[in-house]
Protein backbone atom coordinates (compact mmCIF):
# COMPACT_ATOMS: atom_id res chain seq x y z
CA UNK A 1 0.00 0.00 0.00
CA UNK A 2 2.70 2.08 1.12
CA UNK A 3 4.63 1.62 -1.99
CA UNK A 4 1.90 2.26 -4.10
CA UNK A 5 1.40 5.66 -2.33
CA UNK A 6 4.81 6.67 -3.50
CA UNK A 7 5.17 5.65 -7.12
CA UNK A 8 1.47 7.97 -7.20
CA UNK A 9 2.90 10.48 -5.52
CA UNK A 10 6.03 10.35 -8.02
CA UNK A 11 3.90 9.83 -10.61
CA UNK A 12 2.06 12.94 -9.85
CA UNK A 13 5.19 14.72 -9.39
CA UNK A 14 6.16 14.15 -12.98
CA UNK A 15 3.56 14.98 -14.25
CA UNK A 16 4.05 18.08 -12.56
CA UNK A 17 7.13 19.06 -13.96
CA UNK A 18 6.20 17.28 -17.56
CA UNK A 19 3.82 20.26 -18.09
CA UNK A 20 5.35 23.67 -19.51
CA UNK A 21 2.55 25.64 -18.27
CA UNK A 22 1.72 27.19 -15.27
CA UNK A 23 4.06 27.53 -11.99
CA UNK A 24 3.94 24.04 -9.68
CA UNK A 25 3.01 24.10 -6.13
CA UNK A 26 5.57 25.16 -3.55
CA UNK A 27 8.33 28.40 -3.39
CA UNK A 28 11.18 29.33 -6.07
CA UNK A 29 14.85 30.04 -5.26
CA UNK A 30 16.35 33.82 -4.76
CA UNK A 31 19.46 35.13 -4.30
CA UNK A 32 21.62 35.46 -1.71
CA UNK A 33 21.31 39.20 -1.48
CA UNK A 34 17.14 38.80 -1.46
CA UNK A 35 15.30 40.88 1.20
CA UNK A 36 11.97 38.55 1.10
CA UNK A 37 11.70 34.73 1.08
CA UNK A 38 9.35 32.00 1.70
CA UNK A 39 9.79 29.37 3.68
CA UNK A 40 6.66 26.68 3.60
CA UNK A 41 3.71 28.54 4.45
CA UNK A 42 5.25 32.18 5.12
CA UNK A 43 6.81 35.01 3.59
CA UNK A 44 9.73 36.54 5.23
CA UNK A 45 10.67 39.82 4.67
CA UNK A 46 13.36 41.68 6.27
CA UNK A 47 13.51 45.51 6.09
CA UNK A 48 16.38 48.31 7.44
CA UNK A 49 16.11 47.18 10.91
CA UNK A 50 13.02 44.48 10.97
CA UNK A 51 11.98 40.83 10.35
CA UNK A 52 8.21 40.70 9.59
CA UNK A 53 6.48 37.26 8.63
CA UNK A 54 3.63 36.99 6.44
CA UNK A 55 1.20 34.12 6.69
CA UNK A 56 0.51 32.51 3.33
CA UNK A 57 -0.79 29.71 4.03
CA UNK A 58 -3.92 30.65 1.08
CA UNK A 59 -0.71 31.51 -1.17
CA UNK A 60 -3.63 34.48 -2.70
CA UNK A 61 -4.31 36.07 0.63
CA UNK A 62 -0.76 37.06 2.62
CA UNK A 63 -1.63 38.16 6.57
CA UNK A 64 0.64 40.10 8.53
CA UNK A 65 2.71 38.55 11.40
CA UNK A 66 4.99 39.29 13.84
CA UNK A 67 7.29 41.86 13.26
CA UNK A 68 10.75 41.36 15.09
CA UNK A 69 13.37 44.20 15.76
CA UNK A 70 16.58 42.38 14.30
CA UNK A 71 19.04 45.33 14.60
CA UNK A 72 21.09 48.01 12.57
CA UNK A 73 21.62 47.80 9.22
CA UNK A 74 19.45 44.53 8.26
CA UNK A 75 20.64 43.15 4.55
CA UNK A 76 20.00 39.89 3.31
CA UNK A 77 17.55 36.87 4.33
CA UNK A 78 18.44 32.87 3.30
CA UNK A 79 16.20 30.22 4.42
CA UNK A 80 17.58 26.86 5.24
CA UNK A 81 15.36 23.93 7.02
CA UNK A 82 14.16 25.32 10.11
CA UNK A 83 16.37 28.36 10.16
CA UNK A 84 16.62 32.04 8.39
CA UNK A 85 20.48 33.46 8.49
CA UNK A 86 19.63 37.25 8.38
CA UNK A 87 22.58 39.16 7.21
CA UNK A 88 23.62 42.81 8.47
CA UNK A 89 25.87 44.78 8.49
CA UNK A 90 27.74 43.86 11.74
CA UNK A 91 26.83 40.26 11.73
CA UNK A 92 24.68 37.10 10.44
CA UNK A 93 21.86 36.78 13.04
CA UNK A 94 20.22 32.61 13.13
CA UNK A 95 16.39 32.71 13.49
CA UNK A 96 14.31 29.27 14.23
CA UNK A 97 11.09 29.42 12.50
CA UNK A 98 9.71 25.68 14.36
CA UNK A 99 7.03 28.11 15.13
CA UNK A 100 7.17 29.71 11.75
CA UNK A 101 5.22 32.79 13.10
CA UNK A 102 7.32 33.88 15.82
CA UNK A 103 10.67 33.33 14.43
CA UNK A 104 12.83 33.05 17.32
CA UNK A 105 16.72 34.56 17.19
CA UNK A 106 19.07 31.66 18.50
CA UNK A 107 22.49 33.12 17.52
CA UNK A 108 24.52 35.57 16.35
CA UNK A 109 27.87 35.84 14.64
CA UNK A 110 29.27 39.44 14.63
CA UNK A 111 32.17 40.50 12.91
CA UNK A 112 33.16 44.19 11.72
CA UNK A 113 31.17 46.24 9.93
CA UNK A 114 30.56 45.31 6.52
CA UNK A 115 27.98 44.18 3.91
CA UNK A 116 27.84 40.34 3.93
CA UNK A 117 25.26 38.24 2.57
CA UNK A 118 24.71 34.46 4.00
CA UNK A 119 23.97 31.09 2.90
CA UNK A 120 24.21 27.51 4.98
CA UNK A 121 24.39 24.18 3.60
CA UNK A 122 24.67 21.03 6.35
CA UNK A 123 25.88 22.57 9.15
CA UNK A 124 28.04 25.25 8.04
CA UNK A 125 26.87 29.06 7.33
CA UNK A 126 28.96 30.72 4.25
CA UNK A 127 29.36 34.72 5.21
CA UNK A 128 31.04 37.13 2.63
CA UNK A 129 32.20 40.04 4.37
CA UNK A 130 32.78 43.16 1.81
CA UNK A 131 34.37 46.62 1.88
CA UNK A 132 33.31 49.72 -0.06
CA UNK A 133 32.02 53.04 0.36
CA UNK A 134 28.23 51.48 0.89
CA UNK A 135 29.21 49.54 3.12
CA UNK A 136 31.52 51.16 6.01
CA UNK A 137 34.48 49.09 5.67
CA UNK A 138 37.30 50.11 3.94
CA UNK A 139 39.59 47.16 3.81
CA UNK A 140 38.77 43.64 4.83
CA UNK A 141 37.43 41.37 1.95
CA UNK A 142 36.58 38.14 3.10
CA UNK A 143 34.57 34.96 3.37
CA UNK A 144 34.14 33.21 6.54
CA UNK A 145 33.35 29.56 7.09
CA UNK A 146 30.92 29.31 10.69
CA UNK A 147 29.79 26.04 12.22
CA UNK A 148 26.24 26.09 13.89
CA UNK A 149 25.68 22.54 14.79
CA UNK A 150 25.63 24.18 18.23
CA UNK A 151 23.87 27.21 17.94
CA UNK A 152 25.16 28.24 21.59
CA UNK A 153 28.52 28.08 20.74
CA UNK A 154 29.07 29.06 16.59
CA UNK A 155 32.21 28.78 15.60
CA UNK A 156 34.23 30.14 12.55
CA UNK A 157 36.54 27.49 11.05
CA UNK A 158 37.89 29.42 8.26
CA UNK A 159 38.28 32.62 6.73
CA UNK A 160 39.73 33.30 3.19
CA UNK A 161 41.02 36.66 1.70
CA UNK A 162 38.29 37.76 -1.28
CA UNK A 163 38.31 40.83 -3.37
CA UNK A 164 35.01 41.86 -3.20
CA UNK A 165 32.43 39.51 -3.01
CA UNK A 166 28.99 40.53 -3.66
CA UNK A 167 26.89 37.81 -3.66
CA UNK A 168 27.11 34.18 -2.95
CA UNK A 169 25.84 30.81 -3.75
CA UNK A 170 26.34 26.79 -2.90
CA UNK A 171 25.35 23.05 -3.97
CA UNK A 172 26.51 20.31 -2.71
CA UNK A 173 30.38 20.77 -2.79
CA UNK A 174 30.57 23.95 -4.89
CA UNK A 175 30.41 26.88 -3.29
CA UNK A 176 30.60 30.27 -6.10
CA UNK A 177 31.17 33.86 -5.02
CA UNK A 178 30.40 36.90 -7.42
CA UNK A 179 33.42 39.17 -6.92
CA UNK A 180 31.50 42.29 -8.68
CA UNK A 181 34.04 43.87 -11.00
CA UNK A 182 36.74 41.05 -10.10
CA UNK A 183 35.04 37.88 -11.40
CA UNK A 184 33.06 34.86 -10.33
CA UNK A 185 35.16 32.44 -7.67
CA UNK A 186 34.16 29.04 -7.93
CA UNK A 187 35.43 27.22 -4.54
CA UNK A 188 35.02 23.66 -3.38
CA UNK A 189 33.65 22.90 -0.35
CA UNK A 190 33.47 19.67 0.21
CA UNK A 191 35.44 19.47 3.24
CA UNK A 192 34.00 23.14 4.61
CA UNK A 193 37.36 23.45 7.39
CA UNK A 194 39.78 23.62 3.79
CA UNK A 195 37.84 25.17 1.25
CA UNK A 196 39.48 24.85 -1.55
CA UNK A 197 40.04 27.17 -5.16
CA UNK A 198 38.81 25.45 -8.16
CA UNK A 199 38.47 27.90 -11.12
CA UNK A 200 38.40 32.13 -10.64
CA UNK A 201 37.05 33.88 -13.59
CA UNK A 202 38.31 37.61 -13.76
CA UNK A 203 36.34 38.08 -17.16
CA UNK A 204 33.18 37.71 -15.93
CA UNK A 205 31.69 40.51 -13.66
CA UNK A 206 29.63 38.79 -11.08
CA UNK A 207 27.35 40.10 -8.11
CA UNK A 208 24.69 37.89 -7.28
CA UNK A 209 24.37 34.14 -7.84
CA UNK A 210 22.22 31.56 -7.80
CA UNK A 211 23.38 28.16 -8.17
CA UNK A 212 20.63 25.09 -8.96
CA UNK A 213 20.46 21.84 -10.46
CA UNK A 214 24.20 22.09 -12.13
CA UNK A 215 22.78 25.32 -13.16
CA UNK A 216 24.39 28.87 -12.55
CA UNK A 217 22.30 32.28 -13.11
CA UNK A 218 24.65 34.76 -12.35
CA UNK A 219 24.24 39.19 -12.81
CA UNK A 220 26.43 41.22 -13.78
CA UNK A 221 26.80 44.52 -15.47
CA UNK A 222 26.26 43.03 -18.41
CA UNK A 223 23.12 40.89 -18.16
CA UNK A 224 21.80 37.74 -16.95
CA UNK A 225 24.08 35.21 -17.56
CA UNK A 226 23.45 31.39 -17.00
CA UNK A 227 26.19 28.44 -16.59
CA UNK A 228 26.49 24.73 -16.47
CA UNK A 229 28.61 23.37 -13.43
CA UNK A 230 28.08 19.68 -14.05
CA UNK A 231 31.38 19.07 -14.66
CA UNK A 232 32.76 21.20 -12.35
CA UNK A 233 33.92 23.85 -14.49
CA UNK A 234 31.66 26.41 -15.93
CA UNK A 235 30.10 25.99 -19.57
CA UNK A 236 28.43 29.39 -20.88
CA UNK A 237 25.11 28.99 -22.00
CA UNK A 238 23.49 32.57 -22.56
CA UNK A 239 23.49 35.79 -21.51
CA UNK A 240 20.30 38.25 -21.52
CA UNK A 241 21.95 41.65 -22.42
CA UNK A 242 21.41 44.83 -20.69
CA UNK A 243 20.33 47.23 -23.35
CA UNK A 244 22.27 50.82 -22.80
CA UNK B 1 41.46 50.75 46.41
CA UNK B 2 42.07 47.69 43.28
CA UNK B 3 37.97 48.00 42.71
CA UNK B 4 38.48 51.32 42.19
CA UNK B 5 41.38 51.41 39.73
CA UNK B 6 39.35 49.01 38.14
CA UNK B 7 36.22 50.49 37.23
CA UNK B 8 37.95 53.29 35.49
CA UNK B 9 40.05 51.07 32.96
CA UNK B 10 37.19 48.83 32.16
CA UNK B 11 35.51 52.29 31.48
CA UNK B 12 38.54 53.12 29.35
CA UNK B 13 38.22 49.93 27.29
CA UNK B 14 34.62 50.11 26.96
CA UNK B 15 35.21 53.69 25.34
CA UNK B 16 37.91 52.78 23.07
CA UNK B 17 35.93 49.54 22.03
CA UNK B 18 32.76 51.69 21.53
CA UNK B 19 34.89 54.30 19.50
CA UNK B 20 36.19 51.46 17.10
CA UNK B 21 32.16 49.93 16.40
CA UNK B 22 30.67 54.15 15.97
CA UNK B 23 33.09 55.66 13.71
CA UNK B 24 32.06 59.63 13.35
CA UNK B 25 29.63 61.05 11.05
CA UNK B 26 31.41 60.77 7.92
CA UNK B 27 31.96 64.53 6.39
CA UNK B 28 29.51 64.87 3.03
CA UNK B 29 31.33 63.68 0.08
CA UNK B 30 32.44 66.49 -2.39
CA UNK B 31 33.18 63.92 -5.80
CA UNK B 32 31.54 60.63 -6.77
CA UNK B 33 27.86 59.56 -7.89
CA UNK B 34 24.86 61.49 -7.84
CA UNK B 35 21.14 60.61 -7.95
CA UNK B 36 18.31 62.20 -9.19
CA UNK B 37 14.78 61.03 -7.81
CA UNK B 38 12.11 59.70 -10.39
CA UNK B 39 8.90 61.06 -8.89
CA UNK B 40 5.61 59.43 -9.98
CA UNK B 41 1.95 60.56 -8.70
CA UNK B 42 0.56 59.01 -5.89
CA UNK B 43 -2.46 57.94 -8.13
CA UNK B 44 -0.21 56.35 -10.30
CA UNK B 45 1.83 54.42 -7.75
CA UNK B 46 -1.09 51.88 -7.77
CA UNK B 47 -0.91 50.77 -11.27
CA UNK B 48 0.23 47.26 -12.03
CA UNK B 49 0.57 46.51 -15.91
CA UNK B 50 1.53 43.66 -17.74
CA UNK B 51 3.19 44.62 -20.84
CA UNK B 52 5.02 43.40 -23.86
CA UNK B 53 8.82 42.39 -23.17
CA UNK B 54 10.99 44.93 -22.12
CA UNK B 55 14.51 45.82 -22.62
CA UNK B 56 16.75 45.23 -19.69
CA UNK B 57 18.32 48.28 -18.40
CA UNK B 58 19.02 47.91 -14.42
CA UNK B 59 19.17 44.29 -13.41
CA UNK B 60 18.36 44.05 -9.56
CA UNK B 61 17.74 40.94 -7.95
CA UNK B 62 16.86 37.53 -9.75
CA UNK B 63 14.37 34.44 -8.83
CA UNK B 64 13.90 31.15 -10.19
CA UNK B 65 10.78 28.98 -9.94
CA UNK B 66 9.69 25.95 -12.18
CA UNK B 67 10.98 26.59 -15.85
CA UNK B 68 10.50 30.18 -15.19
CA UNK B 69 13.37 33.08 -14.53
CA UNK B 70 12.05 36.49 -12.74
CA UNK B 71 14.53 39.72 -13.11
CA UNK B 72 14.05 42.45 -11.14
CA UNK B 73 14.14 46.04 -13.13
CA UNK B 74 15.25 48.22 -10.08
CA UNK B 75 12.46 50.77 -9.16
CA UNK B 76 9.97 49.29 -12.41
CA UNK B 77 9.02 45.99 -12.21
CA UNK B 78 9.46 42.47 -13.56
CA UNK B 79 10.99 40.08 -16.44
CA UNK B 80 9.32 36.99 -16.66
CA UNK B 81 11.41 34.35 -18.77
CA UNK B 82 10.73 31.39 -20.13
CA UNK B 83 13.59 29.57 -19.00
CA UNK B 84 13.19 25.88 -20.39
CA UNK B 85 16.37 26.02 -22.45
CA UNK B 86 18.86 28.26 -20.23
CA UNK B 87 20.61 28.11 -23.67
CA UNK B 88 18.17 30.27 -25.28
CA UNK B 89 15.92 32.04 -22.86
CA UNK B 90 12.86 33.75 -23.67
CA UNK B 91 11.27 37.10 -22.54
CA UNK B 92 7.82 36.77 -21.80
CA UNK B 93 5.97 40.12 -20.48
CA UNK B 94 7.02 42.86 -18.22
CA UNK B 95 5.22 43.23 -15.33
CA UNK B 96 5.45 47.15 -14.58
CA UNK B 97 5.63 47.61 -10.88
CA UNK B 98 6.42 51.20 -9.57
CA UNK B 99 8.99 50.94 -6.87
CA UNK B 100 9.82 47.29 -7.23
CA UNK B 101 13.15 46.22 -6.24
CA UNK B 102 12.49 42.61 -4.40
CA UNK B 103 10.16 39.24 -5.49
CA UNK B 104 9.38 35.73 -3.75
CA UNK B 105 6.82 33.24 -5.48
CA UNK B 106 4.66 30.68 -3.31
CA UNK B 107 2.99 28.33 -5.80
CA UNK B 108 1.73 30.77 -8.77
CA UNK B 109 1.64 33.93 -6.37
CA UNK B 110 4.10 36.68 -6.71
CA UNK B 111 4.84 38.73 -3.99
CA UNK B 112 6.33 42.41 -4.61
CA UNK B 113 6.74 45.19 -3.13
CA UNK B 114 5.31 48.42 -4.53
CA UNK B 115 6.45 51.62 -3.33
CA UNK B 116 4.58 51.43 0.19
CA UNK B 117 2.79 48.20 -0.38
CA UNK B 118 3.01 44.66 -0.44
CA UNK B 119 1.46 42.96 -3.41
CA UNK B 120 0.38 39.31 -4.09
CA UNK B 121 -0.10 38.85 -8.08
CA UNK B 122 -0.83 36.00 -9.75
CA UNK B 123 1.38 34.85 -12.57
CA UNK B 124 -0.08 31.62 -13.80
CA UNK B 125 -0.60 33.24 -17.28
CA UNK B 126 2.70 35.59 -17.45
CA UNK B 127 0.90 37.14 -20.35
CA UNK B 128 -1.95 38.55 -17.70
CA UNK B 129 -0.76 38.84 -14.49
CA UNK B 130 -3.58 39.92 -11.88
CA UNK B 131 -3.55 41.71 -8.53
CA UNK B 132 -5.45 39.21 -5.96
CA UNK B 133 -3.80 41.29 -2.96
CA UNK B 134 -2.50 44.48 -1.79
CA UNK B 135 -1.44 45.12 1.45
CA UNK B 136 -1.27 48.54 2.00
CA UNK B 137 1.43 50.94 3.86
CA UNK B 138 3.02 47.71 4.97
CA UNK B 139 6.88 49.75 4.26
CA UNK B 140 8.19 52.62 5.37
CA UNK B 141 8.45 55.34 2.83
CA UNK B 142 12.32 56.19 1.86
CA UNK B 143 12.92 59.54 0.31
CA UNK B 144 16.33 58.61 -0.24
CA UNK B 145 18.80 56.24 -2.70
CA UNK B 146 19.75 52.93 -1.55
CA UNK B 147 23.88 53.85 -1.93
CA UNK B 148 25.44 55.62 0.81
CA UNK B 149 28.09 58.34 0.58
CA UNK B 150 26.51 59.76 -1.99
CA UNK B 151 25.11 63.28 -2.86
CA UNK B 152 21.73 63.41 -4.33
CA UNK B 153 18.79 65.77 -5.44
CA UNK B 154 16.64 66.26 -2.36
CA UNK B 155 13.47 65.32 -2.91
CA UNK B 156 10.25 67.97 -3.68
CA UNK B 157 7.60 66.17 -2.06
CA UNK B 158 4.94 68.43 -4.16
CA UNK B 159 6.17 66.36 -6.92
CA UNK B 160 4.91 63.02 -6.25
CA UNK B 161 6.34 59.84 -4.68
CA UNK B 162 9.73 58.89 -5.58
CA UNK B 163 9.90 55.51 -6.97
CA UNK B 164 13.06 54.82 -7.70
CA UNK B 165 16.67 56.69 -8.54
CA UNK B 166 18.67 57.26 -11.59
CA UNK B 167 22.19 58.25 -11.77
CA UNK B 168 22.73 61.74 -13.12
CA UNK B 169 24.70 64.81 -13.19
CA UNK B 170 23.25 67.07 -10.62
CA UNK B 171 23.84 70.76 -10.22
CA UNK B 172 24.85 71.38 -6.40
CA UNK B 173 23.01 68.50 -4.89
CA UNK B 174 21.90 69.71 -1.29
CA UNK B 175 21.55 66.06 0.14
CA UNK B 176 23.74 63.49 0.98
CA UNK B 177 23.76 60.04 2.57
Amino acid sequence: MHRLLLVLSLLFLLSCNKDGGSPTPGTGIGGSTARFTVSDNTLYIVGATSLQAFDITNSSNPIPGAKTTVGMGVETIFPYRDKLFVGTQTGMFIYDITQPARPKQVSVYTHIQSCDPVVAQGNYAYVTLRSGTNCRNRTNNSLDVVDFSDLNNLKQIGSYPMKNPHGLGVDGKLLFVGEGEYGLRILDVSNPAVVLPIQYIDSVKAYDVIPYQNRLIVTSPAGISQYSYATNQLTHLSTLPVQP
Amino acid sequence: MHLHLRIPSLLLVWLLIDGCWRPALPEPPTSGDTYRPVYAAVADIRTIQTLPPQPLQNAGKIYIKDQYLFINEVGRGIHVVDNRNPARPVPLSFVSIPGNQELAIKDSILYADNVLDLVALNIADPATVRVVKRIENAFPYSSYPLATNVRFECPDPTRGIVVRWEKATVDNPECYR
